[in-house]
């Protein structure tokens, strides 16, 4: 494990380099996909959810494949598993390897400690959906396609919100915990679970992936503004998530 | 003239800077009492002994001390500066060595100096760093290649570098070698005649004899003494341990030795152990050699009863 401020630099690299990763393929593959797509239409009829998403790509072109492959799939489903292993390591991290006590018994309030290692989680999170975000133009004019970079920026904060909520969730139990692998775990699992509650009809309407779906992003594309709607209640999540773990945090005994 | 700031005017001279005091402290972990309310007036200078058994309370106090453990009950003053809030008040003023020995391994020895001395001055990195050349520490080598010894050592010289008044140092020599414990005990010992106040806990007793000018005993949570280290070998002075043939004992018999110049008689399986008024045993020996319905005593003890011995007699104090 790398501490401090190498270790943010890492980890965020790490996750940077795979949602790249990602994205090139998702773009390099796009010709293909775009040429396929009625056979792909044919093949999700199916199942309605699938279905659904393959015929709002095929509605609103480059954009909402673009949206659906690097936002509803490479970052809230990578973001989210990052942004639990991230909280999860935490606190309940340091109290599990025995070190919380060397953590905390420096000159050094512990409002700061937490709040370091919250936000700088949190930027290991985020930072990256802007940072391949900001690629995309360059990436899609090998096709000569393009994607305006507000509308980028704008859907990048949505999804960090998105992440961000979950971050703090997971952070909160781990100021109450000293087993980070039993929140990861269940974290992973309950993310897992609704995630395929998407694709579930009749039942998909429960899952909060709900929030991060191509129609969510081309809404915000379409309409040239944040979907407060959404975005509030995610940001509200997150911020009594945040006080919750500074009071949970300052009470912590080692 | 030299002007003296309001609040420190205020404060009772027991609580000038320096010093540590503490009134009707306690804590519970759930249901159990941790510490029972205790009071404690330490003044500056010197190092102070905190001996008990495990689960007596040290660690938690000295937690509680540094603002590690949230303060439930009471009022802790340590450096002329009351205990409020997260304690980092506290803890600028003072410095702390666990006593539980987990160091992140991935980190060398320098970067986790540089760690553990985060807030403190340059100055203060640079006299942990002279301190852990003299003690040998690789500090180019990561924390997980050390051995126990070592990582002790890690955490003494970030405690005893910073310039601040109090330390509070937990088990600080517990796995070191007689000859780095020694060095260890030297280094407190220079600090302490400079006018720091240092506090420590520790199971080894010799350590304790050497360095402590006054000894503080913790049993279930509870200070059970409290007295000055040249008290206890006055004490020791004046215990006489008698040992008896197995089984040839019995409460009735142990009771004849009670009478004048004794002040106390405790029985433990075949041996008995008199706290005489005086370190004259004369008087004592006399009787002794009278009492007829007594049987012979397989071996008498007096002065040559090393302190360890005299901390576990007291107060079930373990150690080596």
């Amino acid at each position: 494990m790398f501490k401090g401020s190498r270790g943010y630099i890492i980890y965020g690299l790490g996750f940077f380099v795979v949602l790249e990763i990602m994205l090139v393929a998702a773009i390099y593959w796009w010709p293909t996909f775009e040429q396929n797509i009625p056979s792909i239409k044919a093949i999700a009829a199916p199942i309605a959810m699938l279905s659904d998403l393959v015929d709002q790509v095929d509605q609103f072109g480059v954009s909402g494949y673009i949206v659906g492959q690097h936002f509803f799939k490479g970052c809230s489903a990578l973001g989210t598993a990052a942004a639990v292993l991230f909280a999860a390591n935490a606190v309940a991290g340091e109290a599990h390897r025995g070190t919380m006590e060397i953590w905390l018994a420096r000159p050094v309030s512990r409002l700061r400690l937490m709040s370091e290692r919250w936000f700088g989680g949190l930027l290991v999170v985020i930072g990256p959906v802007f940072a391949t975000s900001v690629t995309v133009p360059a990436l899609l004019g090998m096709f000569d396609k393009t994607m305006d970079m507000s509308d980028l920026m704008r859907c990048s904060v949505h999804m960090s919100a998105f992440l961000a909520a979950i971050y703090a969730v997971s952070f909160l139990w781990s100021c109450h915990s000293s087993e980070p692998m039993r929140i990861s775990f269940v974290m992973l699992f309950i993310s897992v679970m609704i995630f395929a509650l998407y694709l579930v009809e009749g039942v998909t309407h429960y899952s909060l992936y709900r929030l991060v779906e191509i129609k969510v992003f081309m809404r915000i594309i379409t309409k040239d503004a944040m979907n407060w709607t959404l975005l509030a209640p995610m940001l509200a999540c997150t911020a009594a998530a945040y006080g919750l773990s500074v009071r949970a945090f300052l009470k912590r005994v080692p | 003239m030299s002007a003296v700031a309001p609040n420190q005017a205020a404060s009772p001279p027991s609580e000038a800077a320096g010093g540590v005091h503490v009134r009707g402290l306690e804590h519970r972990f759930g249901a159990n009492q941790a510490l029972h309310p205790t009071t404690l007036q330490i003044p500056p200078g010197g190092v102070v002994g905190l001996l008990g058994p495990n689960g007596s309370g040290k660690s938690t106090l000295m937690r509680l001390l540094t603002g590690l453990v949230p303060l439930q009950r009471g009022e802790i003053t340590v450096d002329g500066v009351r205990l409020t809030g997260d304690g980092l008040s506290i803890r600028r003023r003072t410095t702390y060595a666990p006593g539980e020995l987990h160091l992140y391994g991935e980190m060398r020895g320098e970067e986790h100096l540089r760690f553990l001395l985060r807030g403190r001055s340059g100055a203060d990195l640079e006299r942990a760093r002279s301190v852990a050349g003299e003690l040998e520490l690789p500090l180019k080598r990561r924390i997980r290649e050390y051995s126990h010894g070592m990582k002790r050592q890690l955490l003494f010289a970030a405690a005893i570098a910073p310039t601040v008044r109090v330390r509070i140092l937990d088990e600080i020599s517990e796995g070191l070698d007689p000859a780095k414990r020694s060095q260890v005990l030297d280094l407190i010992d220079a600090d302490a005649a400079r006018g720091t106040t240092i506090l420590l806990s520790s199971h080894h007793l010799g350590e304790v004899d050497r360095s402590c000018q006054r000894l503080v005993f913790l049993n279930a949570g509870r200070v059970v003494a409290d007295e000055s280290s040249e008290e206890v070998r006055r004490r020791a002075g004046r215990l006489v341990r008698l040992r008896f043939a197995p089984g040839a004992l019995t409460h009735s018999s142990a009771a004849a030795l009670e009478g004048p110049g004794v002040e106390s008689v405790e029985e433990a399986a075949d041996r008995v152990n008199i706290m005489l008024s005086s370190d004259d045993p004369r008087e004592f020996l006399g009787r002794l050699a009278a009492a007829s319905d007594l049987p012979a005593p397989v071996s008498v003890e007096h002065g040559r009863i090393s302190l360890g011995e005299l901390y576990r007699t007291l107060y079930g104090v373990e150690g080596t």
